[in-house]
């Protein structure tokens, strides 16, 4: 290999040769390599788990300044530009992008675990733990999430679209690093997203494979053994990646949008055949408790009673968040070209939060009704198998056989359209932000996010996939921080700018 | 232009100092000097013999330095600057505090309310140009080397005409500015940077043995105290720039660099 090609493809390099090196370390000892995450995701933990909150709260605060300052009018490309999709398409594409697996995975279980196992402060299966539950659900799925991701696209979108960089991490980081971004400084800024993009990537990937397998053990009885799951995943990735080589984009885009669309199905369904007061009553409740509670809980770490379940949940939760957002900032950016700040930050931060909103409120909230109102004990379903909660919930509808397809069809569409998103992303983080990435390139990332997948589940399970996803944030938490600052630099110089073009 | 200045006196001043001080205010054009003594009505030698002021006097006048010897009372550095502005001196000078053992330099509250209320020029004399032992001459004009530090803006262009007074063996300009967002306006900017300095450069040279620029990317204040440590500045000249709501009285980077440098400060308001 000669110093040319290594200067030209370090990002590339660097980080294939890391994930590969874990991916050999994870299959000839996953002992060592479970001992080494785990004292990691431990030093994390016990050291930082208030940075991913306090984080998590400034980004958000720090999205809705700029949005409502000045710099909203600013427009994510050039002045006379308009938007290239449809207010509806975009909306559905950011919603796609953003949670996807998640939803189906936690939608119903997450509520139900918080209501069987809440901090030591309160009762477990007590209606305050009913009500804590689905604040927290809300919490975890609702704002802070899209203002994580709002940091990186908008980020990204500005730097790119407005300053005509590539849409690349490192291309933000200019304004502190200038032509430094074209050295190591700016390329181990881009391995770092790209570790974060491929871990938390393999974490969705390795819940839905776990929610797929569970489901088909559910309706066809079929082995619950790890191989089954690692055989699904291998399926799935010879079809995202049959997805990515060929390039089909515009199907990529249709499936995207036919999965939302059967998600809202899926969601109407269960309203309006389960007790539609009782779930908007909670809709109404847990959203007033979370408005009214949103800053507490922001920056709540329970550190005299209930730390534990803060790290085990909230800061897992944001560190999943944060290891997505070069991803889904990546593709968000991308999709929304031609709006103005305001537009964009208030949009993604409100409408895909409130379908989140009732989707907790309508799979999360009909499940409690079940377990509260008609002595269906799906808490210790969900406490045994967070995966398992969603078939069982469908066998107290009708046609639960036909849901329990439709949720593993939704699953199957998710995985295979966020993992070519993922491996077009990876490859294009690869290749300069260039989005013509070239076929080595793709197979290289695609094979490595399901092998990535496949050793965290091998090494420690559901556990594994929550650790890797904690440690591969914690550097990107410093890398957003600093995007912050210089998105504020950036658009500080925007009226200097203007002057000087005009 | 350095003609007329006053110097802020108090009672334990020594007239050895005070000799070294007028020997280097001569050599940068001073002709006369204004000492200027606040009485403190609450202190013990408030309003007592002032014979000390008159032995400072004289001490002056013996190098042939023309000297004048004002009072005032009440607000200390208030009645300085209002002083300053009714004797319609040119400067005023400061010699700020010395532990020459930690080799820190200390400015006092009066110091910087002076700084921050004066409507005439302050000289604030830190450890360069070091003042001469006995029998070592002076600093000359030939040995001066400056710093002007400069934005381009109104406050960085009023000290201009007193750069070109200083005169000197070297002027160095210096420019920092933030790093642009991208680098097609950056390297933009870089080149009115460039055709600015080159400007200032060519208005500069007739006054100076050598004139150099430069342009660097950073914090005001940390550059510009970095760069007068380089080339081991005798005088950095600043503009005050009008503080902003909540900022340091002098603005953060005028402050900064006069509490840190080792180079003696001329603050043009």
């Amino acid at each position: 290999m000669n110093w040319a090609y290594f200067k030209k493809e370090t990002v590339f390099l660097l980080s294939s040769g890391v994930i590969l090196f874990f991916i050999i370390a994870g299959a000839l000892r996953p002992d060592l390599l479970d001992a080494a995450a785990s004292a990691i995701h431990s030093g994390i933990l016990d050291n930082f788990s208030w940075l991913y909150l306090i984080s998590a709260f400034f980004f958000l605060i720090f999205v809705i300044f700029i949005a409502l300052s000045k710099f909203g009018t600013i427009r994510l490309g050039y002045d006379a530009e308009r938007p290239q999709y449809t207010f509806f398409g975009w909306v559905a594409m950011l919603f796609a992008a953003g949670m996807g697996i998640g939803l189906l995975f936690w939608g119903v279980s997450e509520p139900l675990v918080h209501f069987l196992s809440p901090p030591p402060f309160l009762e477990p299966l007590s209606p305050d733990s009913a009500s804590f539950a689905m604040r927290y659900a809300f919490f975890h799925w609702g704002i802070h999430p899209w203002a994580i991701y709002t940091v990186v696209s908008l980020s990204i979108a500005y730097f790119s679209f407005r300053r005509g960089m590539p849409a690349l991490i490192s291309s933000c980081f200019y304004p502190v690093l200038g032509d430094r971004i074209y050295g190591m400084p700016g390329k181990i800024v881009d391995v770092l997203a790209v570790f974060a993009t491929v871990f938390g990537t393999a974490t969705s990937l390795g819940f839905g494979a776990l929610q797929i397998h569970a489901g088909f053990t559910h309706l066809y009885g079929i082995s619950s053994a790890i191989p089954v799951t690692i055989g699904i995943i291998v399926i799935a990735t010879a079809l995202f990646m049959a997805s990515a080589i060929l390039g089909v984009e515009k199907g990529v885009q249709v499936l995207s949008k036919f999965n939302i669309l059967l998600a809202i199905l899926l969601l109407s369904f269960i309203l309006l055949l389960g007790s539609t007061p009782y779930i908007l009553n909670i809709f109404s409740s847990t959203l007033g408790g979370y408005i009214n509670n949103v800053i507490d809980l922001s920056l709540q770490a329970y550190p005299f009673a209930g730390y534990e379940w803060s790290r085990d949940w909230t800061v897992f939760y944001w560190a999943w968040w944060i290891s997505w957002s070069p991803f889904v900032g990546l593709f968000i950016a991308r999709i929304s070209r031609g709006r103005t700040i305001r537009e964009f930050v208030l949009t993604v931060l409100t409408v895909p939060t409130l379908f989140t909103f009732i989707w907790f409120s309508v799979f999360g909230g009909s499940a409690l009704y079940l377990q509260l109102n008609k002595g269906v004990d799906l808490a210790s379903v969900a406490g045994e198998d967070v995966s398992l909660a969603l078939f069982v919930f469908f066998e107290y509808y009708p046609l639960a056989g036909v849901l329990s397809l439709i949720a593993i069809l939704l699953l199957s569409i998710f995985f295979v359209t966020s993992a070519d998103s993922a491996t077009v992303v990876l490859g294009s983080l690869t290749t300069g932000g260039n989005l013509a990435v070239p076929l080595y390139k793709k197979v290289f990332w695609g094979l490595s996010l399901s092998a990535v997948a496949i050793i965290l589940l091998l090494t420690g399970g559901l556990d594994a996939l929550q650790k890797m996803a904690i440690t591969a944030a914690f550097p990107f938490i410093i890398v957003m921080i600093i995007l912050c600052y210089t998105l504020w630099i950036g658009l500080s110089q925007e009226e200097t700018l203007q002057d000087e073009d005009r | 232009m350095f003609e007329k200045t006053l110097i802020p006196v108090a009672y334990g001043e020594r007239p050895d100092e005070l000799k070294k001080i007028g020997k280097i205010l001569q050599s940068l054009g001073s002709e006369s000097i204004c000492l200027f003594h606040v009485s403190d009505s609450n202190s013990f030698f408030g309003g007592s013999d002032l014979s000390w002021l008159m032995l400072l006097k004289d001490t002056l006048q013996e190098i042939g330095l023309s000297v004048e010897v004002r009072t005032g009372s009440d607000h200390i550095a208030s009645s300085i600057a209002e002083a300053a502005l009714l004797e319609g001196v040119d400067e005023i000078y400061l010699k700020a505090k010395r532990h020459w053992q930690l080799r820190s330099i200390l400015l006092g509250s009066v110091s910087r309310d002076l700084l921050r209320l004066a409507d005439t020029p302050v000289f604030v004399h830190k450890i360069r140009p070091i003042l001469p032992g006995e029998g070592d001459g002076t600093i000359t004009r030939e040995d001066l080397i400056v710093l002007y530090a400069t934005e381009f803006d109104e406050a960085s262009n009023r000290p201009l005409p007193y750069v070109m007074q200083f005169q000197g063996a070297w002027c160095h300009i210096l420019h920092v500015r933030g790093r642009r967002a991208d680098p097609r306006s950056e390297e933009r900017r870089h080149s009115e940077v460039k055709e600015k300095l080159s400007t200032l450069l060519e208005e500069l040279r007739p006054y100076y043995g050598r004139v150099t620029s430069e342009e660097r990317i950073g914090n005001a204040a940390n550059e510009v105290l970095f760069v007068s440590e380089q080339i081991k500045a005798d005088v950095i000249i600043l503009g005050r720039s009008r503080p902003a709501f909540l900022s340091s009285p002098m603005g953060d980077t005028a402050e900064r660099i006069v509490s840190g440098s080792k180079a003696s400060i001329f603050l043009v308001p």
